[in-house]
């Protein structure tokens, strides 16, 4: 008798890792916190003018480099419904939809900033983005960790080298240190130190700082982020009248049928430069955060067949114009 | 299980009746370790007869340095290989591991309490407690920045058992400064639940034990005249009385050590050898450490005051 | 140029085993990561991998001072709902540059370590499975906090039937002709030199794991063996102090369980030398020899009270 060659598989065994539609470049037209709200629709308008050409010149830069001039470009607006809670869906979202149509802008996708911290996935239940995130942060290592000790953590903080070290003793009668400066790890010459708190508490509820929910955002834009395996938000289009209340909308909405993917190899904001710090704190973030491996050759494989390089380090994928 | 030994008041006898309670644990079969946490005079090594540690380590690798960070892991000395008493060097038949893990020379009392610290004692508490059957930390006398350490580590694992024992003499003083540190403003209960603690569960993890006792019986007093015998006895009453009104009395004792002058002139391990061979210490001595060995994990020694 | 890794075995902090779905909760360290299960000829769960990042001095045997940048992983399993291992490796590869690159470029290559300057690769691995000097790559305890972690769970209730120690297993796998060693160190340190065919994948990975879990019941099962002073103590307290053994252990004997087929032919050469499964047999035997042994002098002694 020949031997027989058994085969045997477990389904909860094996990991599986959905992959999602990608477009070539994300542009994120805006992002509206309540005071650009209360500084009515002129704000909004002159947001969208600048941001037009913008727009137009990513396009363009896409069309040259794929085969065919087929870019796929969609656009995506945020609102802030996680630190304050303005207005409504039924009103602000036509407003935003006719500010933009005046420049000739189309806004793909609208999400909702509380969604990069949790929301209700009528499939799964409750999807923590920002718990998910929080999980991948792997500390930048300053030179001499071996490991032996856990990473040097201010719980809740985030910096890109190490700390001033403690002064005063820890020890009765024992000596205390001179101030030290702290550090930048990858410093050249001198350091920019930068030190981000990601969330703070106060009693059992805790509140994720912006810039974090900026990061969660980024990488949802990116593709990036699975839950369980599967893509963790999906855009859903929204039938009838925009409801009245922000738990009633959906934490993306497709408002264009005929978009590109929501998420992207690459993403540019076209903000304020009064974000200026916001995203240096989002790229502090980014820059330790550990995307899945398998997620990461996915996203490889698909833009090498398209006959696209992607840059290696995701930091590196995502653009900024400020205007 | 973890025990934490605390006294009132220095010189009550704690490191050596701690010291002789985890030997005599270690005889009946059980692996045990001994943590100096007495970090302002780290010598347990002393008790134990390992002079290469007798005053703490010199390597950098004790408890001090670990706690502050600057060792991935403390020193653990394996007593019955390393002591330097002929008796201790070789492990009986039957017996369990005894582990020392000593202070640092030249340490000092901590000065400030910090997550860290408290993350690095939970987790040096919750590894050895995997292993050993007995983890005695001796926590130093008074209220201390150590006292706090251990109450804020033992509220991150709620599901490891601990009890403490505080140490007293059998004096009015020590009586009323025992039940202070238990009961008192700021003391175990006031600052336990202050970390957490439920200080109802907490006041059931805390027994007394009497050190240096002259009972009006012993030996030693045979030759008094009766108005010394008289006189001691009525203290003794009163004594009584007042451990009685202070909570510190018979049914939150948990045992006694009789005074005996070979712990008064030298802390050290009391082997059956001093009892028997030698005859330097007292059988009752002895005794009352196996006593104190076996009721430390009886549960019925445990239950609710 | 080659991979090392260290894993810590021990036994799980609860009073019986857990199920399959409290080994789901327990290996749960990541939001969003499902553990792994399965559950043939063994219920065996596998947490997410996590990422440790590390710059520090590599051990080496020359003592010579090589830096080392990059990301270790970690990853954390419960065998037969019972016995929880930590468990971290990394590769070791050579820089293309001499200076510490941005962090983003580590993370983007998860579980590497990339060495700056000259370094050999014998020269590494000696220093690892030798007496690595301290401040140097720590993979132990990384796998002992992560461990620490999973026994800290509230699911856990810490009343383990036994006290044990853990062990480690610090190993190095290299590709060339198959071979390998193991060194049994100190009471609880061991060693594994392992050379394979072709490149390295994490199955190399289980099968270190799978031998560290197998040394670890093999040593548990003598020391409570010992500690049972078998023909010193009556036979009943004997039999009494052999019992969680018989309870939690004698089970679990699987070897090669999860080993993938290519590998096999490593642990078949360990069990003709030291002849693992040969010890836990003999040992088995022994126990179970008490037991009945035991159990014949209650039926005498029952039998003459009739």
């Amino acid at each position: 008798m020949t031997p027989v060659h058994a085969t045997f598989g477990e389904v909860t065994a094996e990991r599986r890792i959905a992959s999602v539609p990608l477009s070539h470049v994300s542009v994120e037209l805006g992002h509206l916190y309540m005071e650009d709200f209360e500084a009515g629709p002129g704000r909004l308008r002159e947001q969208f003018r600048r941001v037009a050409p913008w727009l137009a010149t990513v396009r363009a830069l896409w069309r040259e480099q794929v085969p065919g001039g087929r870019a796929r470009v969609s656009t995506c607006f945020l609102v802030d419904d996680y630190f304050s809670r303005f207005s409504t869906p039924a009103e602000l979202v036509p407003m935003v939809l006719e500010a933009a149509a005046e420049q000739d802008l189309t806004i793909d996708y609208l999400a909702r900033e509380s969604a990069c911290a949790q929301f209700e996935d009528p499939r799964s239940g409750r999807v923590e983005l920002a718990r998910l995130v929080e999980d991948r942060i792997v500390d930048d290592p300053p030179p001499g960790t071996d490991g032996s000790r856990p990473p040097v953590k201010e719980t809740g903080w985030l910096c890109n080298g190490s700390r001033s070290p403690r002064t005063t003793p820890l020890q009765a009668m024992g000596k205390a240190r001179p101030w030290e400066p702290p550090a930048q790890n990858a410093k050249r010459g001198h350091s920019i130190f930068v030190d981000v708190e990601l969330w703070d508490e106060k009693g059992p509820r805790r509140t994720w700082s912006c810039p974090f929910l900026a990061a969660v955002w980024q990488l949802l834009r990116l593709g990036l982020l699975r839950s369980e395996g599967r893509v963790p938000l999906t855009p859903v289009a929204v039938d009838g009248d925009w409801p009245r209340d922000w738990d009633g909308l959906p934490a993306l909405v497709r408002l264009n049928p005929q978009a590109a993917p929501f998420s992207a190899y690459t993403t540019l904001s076209v903000l304020s430069p009064r974000f200026l710090p916001v995203e240096l704190a989002v790229r502090t973030i980014l820059s330790q955060v550990a995307v899945d491996d398998e997620v990461l050759r996915q996203v490889a494989a698909r833009s090498e067949s398209e006959g696209i390089r992607l840059e290696e380090e995701l930091v590196d994928r995502i653009s900024y114009v400020f205007v | 299980m973890l025990v934490f030994a605390i006294s009132d008041k220095g010189g009550t006898g704690r490191s050596v009746t701690g010291t002789n309670i985890v030997y005599r644990h270690a005889l009946q079969g059980n692996d045990v370790c001994y943590l100096d946490f007495d970090f302002g005079s780290p010598t347990a090594g002393a008790i134990f007869s390992v002079s290469a540690v007798a005053r703490g380590t010199r390597d950098r690798n004790g408890l001090h340095e670990y706690l502050r960070g600057e060792c991935p892991q403390p020193r653990r000395v394996d007593v019955w290989a390393e002591s330097d008493r002929e008796g201790l060097r070789t492990r009986p038949p039957g017996a369990g591991r005894l582990v020392l893990l000593p202070g640092s020379e030249g340490g000092g009392e901590l000065s400030a309490l910090t997550d860290e610290l408290i993350g690095r004692c939970a987790q040096l508490f919750g590894r050895l407690e995997e292993e050993f059957d007995l983890c005695m930390v001796d926590v130093s006398a008074g209220r201390s920045f150590t006292a706090e350490l251990v109450l804020a580590a033992t509220v991150r694992m709620p599901a490891i058992p601990f009890r403490w024992l505080v140490f007293h003499r059998w004096t009015r003083q020590h009586i009323i400064a025992a039940d202070g540190l238990v009961t008192g403003d700021d003391g175990l209960l006031d600052v336990g639940a202050r970390f957490g603690h439920d200080p109802e569960v907490l006041r059931d993890r805390i027994r007394f034990v009497r050190t240096a006792v002259l009972e009006p019986d012993a030996a030693e007093l045979v030759g008094l005249r009766d108005e010394q015998r008289a006189w001691l006895s009525a203290c003794d009453s009163e004594l009584r009385e007042l451990a009685r009104r202070h909570g510190v009395g018979r049914t939150a004792m948990l045992g006694k050590v009789p005074l005996d002058p070979v712990l008064q002139w030298r802390e050290q391990l009391i082997t059956d050898e001093d009892v028997l061979a030698s005859k330097i210490a007292n059988a009752e001595t002895a005794a009352a450490f196996d006593e104190l060995a076996k009721k430390i994990v009886d549960d019925s020694a445990w239950e609710g005051l | 140029m080659l991979v090392m890794g260290e894993v810590q075995t021990g036994l799980l902090q609860n009073s019986g085993e857990i199920s399959e779905s409290a080994c789901r909760q327990v290996l749960g360290l990541m939001a969003g990561e499902t553990v792994r299960v399965s559950r043939r000829p063994i219920v065996h769960a596998l947490s997410p991998e996590r990422l440790t990042g590390v710059d520090c001095a590599l051990p080496t045997a020359s003592r010579s001072r090589i830096r080392g940048v990059g990301t270790v992983v970690t990853r954390c399993a419960v065998t037969g709902g019972r016995v929880a291992q930590g468990s971290t490796y990394v590769r070791v590869v050579r820089s293309e540059t001499d200076r510490r690159l941005p962090w983003s470029h580590y993370l983007a290559r998860p579980g590497v370590v990339e060495v700056l300057g000259k370094a050999k690769a014998a020269d590494l691995a000696e220093g690892f499975t030798g007496d690595p000097a301290p401040g140097c790559l720590d993979l132990g305890a990384v796998s002992g906090r992560f461990l620490d972690l999973v026994q800290a769970s509230p699911l856990l209730d810490r009343r383990a039937p036994f006290k044990m120690a853990r062990t480690s297993l610090r190993w190095v796998a290299e590709t060339g002709e198959p071979s390998i060693r193991f060194t049994l160190h100190t009471e609880r340190e061991r060693t594994l030199r392992l050379t394979h065919p072709g490149p390295f994948t994490p199955a190399v990975v289980d099968l270190c794991e799978d031998l560290a879990l197998h040394d670890w019941l093999l040593t548990s099962l003598l020391v409570i063996v010992e500690r049972a002073r078998i023909g010193a103590t009556p036979g009943a307290q004997a039999v009494a102090r052999l019992a969680p053994a018989v309870d939690h252990l004698l089970h679990l004997w699987m070897p090669a369980a999860r080993v993938e087929e290519w590998l096999t032919p490593f642990w078949e050469s360990l069990e003709r030398r030291p002849g693992f499964t040969r010890q836990w047999r003999s040992l088995v035997d022994r126990v179970r020899d008490q037991v009945a042994m035991n159990t014949l002098a209650l039926l005498t002694a029952e039998a003459g009270r009739r």
